[in-house]
């Protein structure tokens, strides 16, 4: 098989088209098996309604829950390395500045002694 | 790209299709069963996930007040569509991968992403609190297993990159040059310590038990599919079934490329059907020391335990792996 459009990086390759081809075909078959099930359910009815258990739901719009709740089990397994990093940043350009010239110091030492 | 070459992908495309669907749903039932014998139950009949799959075609595919529709349906179809596009890279037996010379290790690891993304989406779609939580450990369990795969692919990559062969990142490259072959005594020992990494991610890749914490049946009632019914849920049965068949296959390819028929006199079919067969049986041990015996030996993780055990011990483990692999380049 010989297709255009391919990448060559010297070490790997890859097909773009290739994939989005194997994709698009892949969901025709997805959608194939999808259509050979049960279409229909009850609108508006109580099954529609969330799996909470048995509780109520909250209020559309009363809870807010923030991005960064993403990452809770990370930022919390991770926590001892997060209150030694966090502080560092404290918004100054500065010690930014200080921090990229400390780290291409120590990229040029390394560097140079392998 | 011309005609042969469509046929070619919507033939090879189909025939990934059925090849997934059918071995995945086929190890799940082994699966079940294994793991009811070694609980001293009889265990459902093999062909109980294909009984599943048509049960659930059945019931009603249920779309929750709070959702969105179309991205909530979307889901399953992106998950299953994109488990079987990886399917068309990866060698099977001595079949070369129909994508050979057109996506190699590191796109591998990259389409990996697109099922568990597609999961994410569909609970975040949901509308419920659950799948909600079920969502967000889903992301942190990706965060967490994609440092110690990533690492182990990385100290393959660089190895083959040092032996200079054509195309080092192919995974075809990889089965065609068994790595154990290419190493000394410090280098197989980092290749141990990879082979355990990647049998360790691939329950949390597959969401199985003690890396479960998205779905947590018993904590979040089925977490990220708790809303999903119907054909949905079981698209995304299926495209876990291929998933399993994907990952187990890259193991296979990575450290255990050896086919039978090269030590067996044989013609062309009998040695492919021989090859074929024996890449089943790898697939299965791969499959059983990697997900039965795993998830019948232990209890579910918390999910800081996940990423405790993904990044520190793990990442840890996979990074020795590959400073041995290196070092045994350089002192070779």
């Amino acid at each position: 098989m010989d297709v255009a459009w391919t990448m060559h990086t010297g070490f790997g390759s890859w097909n773009p088209a290739l994939w989005l081809a194997a994709l698009l075909i892949a969901l025709v078959v997805a959608l194939a098996i999808r259509a050979l099930g049960r279409k229909d359910y009850r609108k508006n009815s109580a099954q529609t309604k969330p799996f909470i258990s048995g509780n109520e739901e909250p209020a559309h719009g009363g809870g807010h829950i923030p991005a960064s709740n993403l990452y809770w089990g990370f930022l919390e397994s991770m926590k001892a390395y997060y209150e030694r990093l966090v502080p560092l940043h404290t918004g100054m350009l500065g010690d930014y500045l200080v921090w990229f010239l400390g780290v291409l110091a120590a990229v040029l030492v390394i560097g140079l002694v392998i | 790209m011309n005609i042969g070459n469509l046929i070619m992908v919507v033939v090879g495309t189909g025939a990934m299709a059925l090849f997934g669907i059918v071995a995945g749903l086929f190890y799940m039932g082994i699966d079940r069963v294994l793991v009811a014998r070694m609980q001293a139950r009889i265990g459902p009949p093999l062909r109980q996930p294909f009984i599943d799959m048509a049960k659930l075609m059945t019931k009603q595919n249920i779309v929750p007040a709070n959702a969105i529709p179309w991205l909530f349906n979307a889901a399953p179809l992106v998950a299953l569509a994109s488990s079987i596009s990886i399917m068309l890279y990866i060698p099977l037996g001595s079949f070369a991968p129909i994508f050979r010379g057109y996506g190699d290790l590191i796109l591998i690891v990259y389409l990996l992403v697109i099922p568990a993304l597609a999961m994410v989406v569909g609970g975040l779609a949901s509308g419920s609190p659950y799948a909600t939580i079920g969502a967000q450990r889903e992301m942190v369990t990706m965060i967490s297993y994609e440092l110690p795969l990533a690492t182990t692919i990385i100290a393959f990559a660089w190895k083959y990159a040092q032996l200079g062969l054509d195309n080092p990142f192919s995974l075809a490259t990889v089965a065609a040059t068994p790595i154990w072959s290419q190493v000394g005594p410090l280098g197989f020992v980092g290749c141990l310590l990879l082979l355990v990494t990647m049998i360790l991610v691939t329950p949390g890749e597959l969401g199985k038990i003690p890396f479960d914490t998205p779905e947590a049946e018993t904590e979040l009632a089925g977490g990220l599919l708790v809303e999903y019914s119907g054909r949905n849920l079981a698209l995304f049965y299926l495209s876990l079934g291929v998933k399993a068949i994907v990952l187990t296959a890259v193991v296979v390819a990575l450290f255990f490329p050896y086919n039978l028929s090269s030590y067996l006199a044989m013609s062309a079919l009998p040695a492919r059907l021989v090859d074929g067969a024996f890449f089943l049986v790898k697939i299965f041990v791969i499959m059983f020391f990697s997900v039965s015996l795993i998830r019948i030996a232990m209890a579910r993780f918390r999910i800081t335990q996940v990423v405790d055990v993904y990044w520190k011990y793990l990442g840890a483990l996979s990074l020795v792996g590959l400073i041995l692999v290196m070092v045994d380049s350089f002192i070779r």
